[in-house]
């Protein structure tokens, strides 16, 4: 994807003149051509050419036939969608978990990161940051596991601690409370990711001119007041950028924690859009809702995506489109 | 523009070229084996006995939807001796993650298998015309399958539209008889025998049981709290543990999550039934008493299994299967007392407990054909050898002389062979392949005897009381009974059901019950929880509750869907 762009400007350039033009320059260019071949192949297979698949949803699919034997459905698939109420109560639970994610894992890494930045033993910053971004590594099914156990009321680490300090007088059912929930998930992702978000911010801190830091010492500016004149501003145009691709996935969190981690007693809060996809979709051979579910994931996110970039392009300039 | 409109053409071109040789390929293909397998089928009805052309050595593709991770490629001793005597060659492929996706994936790919063995999706193969019906084959050439199954043969039919047998049901053993109790109410051993033996029959006699025991014992002897009662409800766990038994202590038959009566097979959601709100008032009084794991509803099946490992919890409602992981661990520390003995419990002496409600044979998941197999005659002969009395006893006892022996008309196991059996079973069955090939053909249950008089399987009363711990005959004998079985009630004394069990009964995907079913489930294990753990003055108030989200959710629609269900299967089997 990375490869179209290039030659882009300089075709849209003389596509204005004469048609000639456009093959003269493409004629110019031919090896950046050829060098983004692949790529364009490689996401017109793998990302344009299964959109066709998207045609089951108006249809009601059974295995076995081929696509044009298939009963076509208009758009029953998406009115059973959006006329069952548990689907508003997944879409809110997906938004909420995501919101407060989103923000959660902003300010912490970021935070994070500048804390990192600005320490000077070259051992323990290293310490540090492999210790900070371990858990990463660590896959949900044992994370949540471990999470579980840790706020268990039979002997887990919280409530022991917070009993100890006098602060509880019973175990506190973390896991069997519903609005805990959201809290919890939001929590344990912060854990598991910080360090490994933090990583990309390091870099772009990195990349800072230290002749601006000197300058601003000359200047007499204290350690706070170089991290929000130059650190911050320096590492702008990356928040933003990560900002823009989050929110176009607000809606693509995934499953894994909220299925690992939640329970029965929980369910109005833990369920989110993938897994009410699996659940009525696929698991109950509902292809077609759950190819219903996908599109309607893909044009929210879409204008997310879209939204989010307008808003960032009007108010700071900067955009990734 | 004309040079781009070449690429078209040429595209067109290759594809077609391609789609004749695929063509003339699949014509070849085609052509040859009915040729290859006609000399054996005309061979063959003349004499049911092997002739050297049906032992000519074969391959084919098997797919289950059960793994099988210690599968051999049948280089294993039985799998050798199947070959030898069939010239029949499996090559396996297995469901890895969720079979029903897998199932539905080769059912739309049109490439099949030669024989599937697709549990309750074998209605997507059906619909994609992947199988033959079987009908003919059996009664052509399969005169040990026609056998096994006898009267039972309309159990085979599809359904009510088409007659045609499609799957050899191969889930379930004609004649079965079990023998093994593994459900009901389980209590420590320990427990019981400090109380003296007391009886264990109504849900009160279980709650008095614990709370006595728990007051003499509150901890274990690291100082740990001792659990009175831990409910297993983790994901589907929770129908086995929270929501079945209460259908069991109300004297309801098991037909999942609806109840069908006997007489007039009038289909209820079985939490609509009176009597159970009066179990879950007394799961709910038993949380109020503090008598209930207060992490029943939150705990992970791994969480719930190291509880039991720990030999602290007391009591358990649940099924040995789903246990059975913490309780070997007790026991392979030694740990007898504190495993677990099953109890008849229910909610009044006047119930019944009804898990030995016969369900009469339980026809549906079993071995079907595909269209592509190369050879359905050489097939089906091969599966109706598998069900032959020697090919039974074959697959459940291997080997004479190698795995066991006859001695003065009694079959018994080399007990070397016995031992690595059951303390070494993972390298004893990818040796030997005992236990491998039981699910692939018709055969008989537990409890029946061959010929000589012998059981066709290993499961029979006298192997259970060999498996039985010292203690835990000792507690079976001070209730006067030799295994579990003995304190249920018997089969005798039940209706059998002429469905068989309506869980069993495959819903087709397009039925507007499957997402009615799904919807209600979502409702009962959220509301279950939150009625159980609620205070029991306003029990009441969350059952209402409960109840009016059913019949928003359309409870009684999906009753009226299961019934014409129950009905149809009714008619299927028996007309």
């Amino acid at each position: 994807m990375q490869a179209v762009p290039t030659p882009h400007p300089a075709a849209s350039r003389s596509v204005g003149a004469k048609k000639s033009n456009f093959w003269k320059v493409a004629l110019r260019n031919r090896y950046l051509y050829m060098m983004s071949l692949p790529f364009v192949i490689w996401a017109f297979v793998f990302s344009y050419y299964p959109l066709w698949g998207w045609l089951i949803a108006f249809q009601k699919w059974k295995p076995g036939k081929s696509i044009w034997e298939q009963k076509w459905v208009g758009f029953d698939q998406f009115k059973a969608l959006f006329q069952d109420d548990l689907f508003y109560q997944v879409l809110r639970n997906t938004v909420a978990m995501s919101v407060m994610g989103l923000i959660a894992s902003f300010t912490v890494s970021i935070t994070f990161a500048i804390m990192m930045n600005e320490l000077r033993g070259m051992f323990f910053k290293r310490a540090v940051q492999t210790i900070s971004y371990l858990p990463h590594f660590v896959s949900w099914a044992v994370a949540s596991s471990i999470i579980t156990r840790m706020l268990s009321s039979d002997n887990g680490v919280v409530n022991d601690l917070l009993m100890w300090l006098g602060l509880i007088q019973q175990p506190v059912q973390w896991m069997g409370q519903g609005h805990l929930f959201w809290g919890i998930v939001t929590v344990s992702d912060v854990w598991k990711e910080t360090g490994w978000n933090a990583i990309i911010y390091l870099a772009a801190m990195a990349g800072i001119a230290p002749e601006l830091y000197e300058a601003a010492k000359v200047d007499g500016a204290s350690r706070l007041r170089q991290i929000w004149h130059i650190t911050l501003p320096g590492i702008r145009s990356t928040i933003i950028i990560l900002v823009i691709l989050s929110i176009g996935n607000l809606i693509n969190t995934g499953f894994e924690k909220q299925f690992l981690l939640g329970n029965n007693l929980v369910r109005d809060y833990s369920q989110v859009l993938d897994l009410y996809s699996l659940q009525y979709g696929i698991q109950l051979s509902r292809y077609s809702f759950g190819t219903a579910i996908n599109i309607f994931n893909s044009v929210v996110s879409l204008v997310l995506l879209f939204t989010a970039n307008g808003i960032f392009k009007r108010m700071t300039k900067e955009s990734i489109i | 523009m004309a040079k781009q409109r070449k690429w078209p053409v040429l595209l067109m071109s290759t594809a077609l070229i391609a789609g004749l040789l695929a063509g003339c390929g699949g014509k070849n293909d085609s052509g040859a084996s009915p040729s290859g397998s006609a000399p054996a089928s005309g061979s063959s009805s003349a004499s049911a006995s092997a002739t050297p052309e049906d032992l000519k050595p074969i391959t084919l593709t098997y797919y289950s939807e059960d793994v099988n991770p210690n599968w051999a490629n049948m280089q294993d001793e039985t799998g050798k001796y199947i070959t030898e005597k069939t010239g029949v060659t499996l090559n396996a492929e297995f469901a890895v993650g969720d079979a029903a996706q897998k199932s539905a994936l080769i059912a739309s790919s049109g490439k099949y298998p030669d024989i599937i063995s697709a549990k309750g999706n074998i209605n997507k193969f059906v619909d994609a015309g992947a199988v033959i019906d079987l009908t003919d084959l059996i009664d052509k050439y399969a005169p040990n399958i026609k056998k096994v199954y006898g009267d039972q043969m309309k159990r085979l039919r599809y359904s009510n539209e088409d007659h045609a047998i499609y799957a050899l049901p191969t889930y379930s053993g004609v004649g079965q008889i079990n023998f093994e109790a593994g459900g009901g109410f389980e209590l420590q051993h320990r427990v019981v025998k400090e109380l003296g033996y007391p009886k264990i029959r109504t849900v009160k006699d279980y709650e008095n049981a614990i709370k006595q025991y728990l007051a003499k014992h509150p901890t274990d002897d690291k100082g740990n709290k001792n659990i009175g009662l831990t409910l297993n409800a983790d994901d589907w766990h929770m129908y086995i543990s929270v929501t079945n038994p209460a259908v069991q202590t109300t004297g309801g038959s098991d037909d999942g999550e609806y109840s069908v009566d006997i007489n007039t097979q009038k289909v209820t959601y079985h939490f609509l039934r009176p009597e159970e709100k009066e179990y879950f008032r007394w799961l709910n009084h038993m949380n109020a008493e503090g008598l209930l794991d207060k992490e029943s509803f939150v705990q992970k099946y791994d969480q719930y299994k190291a509880k039991v490992a720990s030999g602290r919890v007391l009591g358990l409602i649940d099924a040995i299967w789903d246990y059975a992981d913490g309780e070997n661990a007790l026991k392979a520390e030694g740990k007898f007392d504190q495993t677990y003995g099953h109890y008849p419990v229910t909610m009044d002496e006047s119930t019944k407990d009804p898990s030995f409600w016969p369900t009469g044979f339980m026809a549906g998941w079993g071995v079907a054909i595909s269209k592509t197999n190369p050879d359905p005659v050489r097939t089906i002969k091969f599966l109706d050898w598998l069900a032959s009395d020697e090919g039974q006893v074959l697959l459940n006892w291997g080997i004479e002389g190698k795995h066991y022996t006859v001695e003065n008309g009694k079959r018994v196991m080399i007990k070397e062979v016995n031992d690595r059996r059951i303390n070494d079973a993972t390298n004893f069955a990818k040796e030997t392949g005992i236990g491998f090939y039981n699910l692939m053909s018709a055969h008989y249950g537990d409890g029946v005897k061959d010929p000589t008089g012998n059981y066709y399987t290993l499961k029979n009363p006298q192997q259970l009381v060999e498996n039985y711990s010292d203690v835990e005959k000792e507690v079976l004998k001070n209730y006067g009974a030799t295994i579990w079985k003995d304190l249920f009630p018997k089969e005798d004394e039940f209706k059998v059901k002429p469905w068989g069990a309506a869980w069993n009964i495959p819903i087709p995907s397009d039925n507007d019950a499957t997402v009615l079913d799904e919807k209600l489930k979502n409702i009962t294990w959220k509301m279950i929880p939150k009625a159980i753990l609620a205070k029991p003055e306003e029990f009441d108030a969350v059952w209402a509750d409960y109840i009016a989200q059913l019949e928003k959710a359309d409870v009684h629609k999906a009753e009226q869907l299961h019934e014409q269900l129950v009905k149809d299967r009714v008619k299927l089997w028996n007309e």
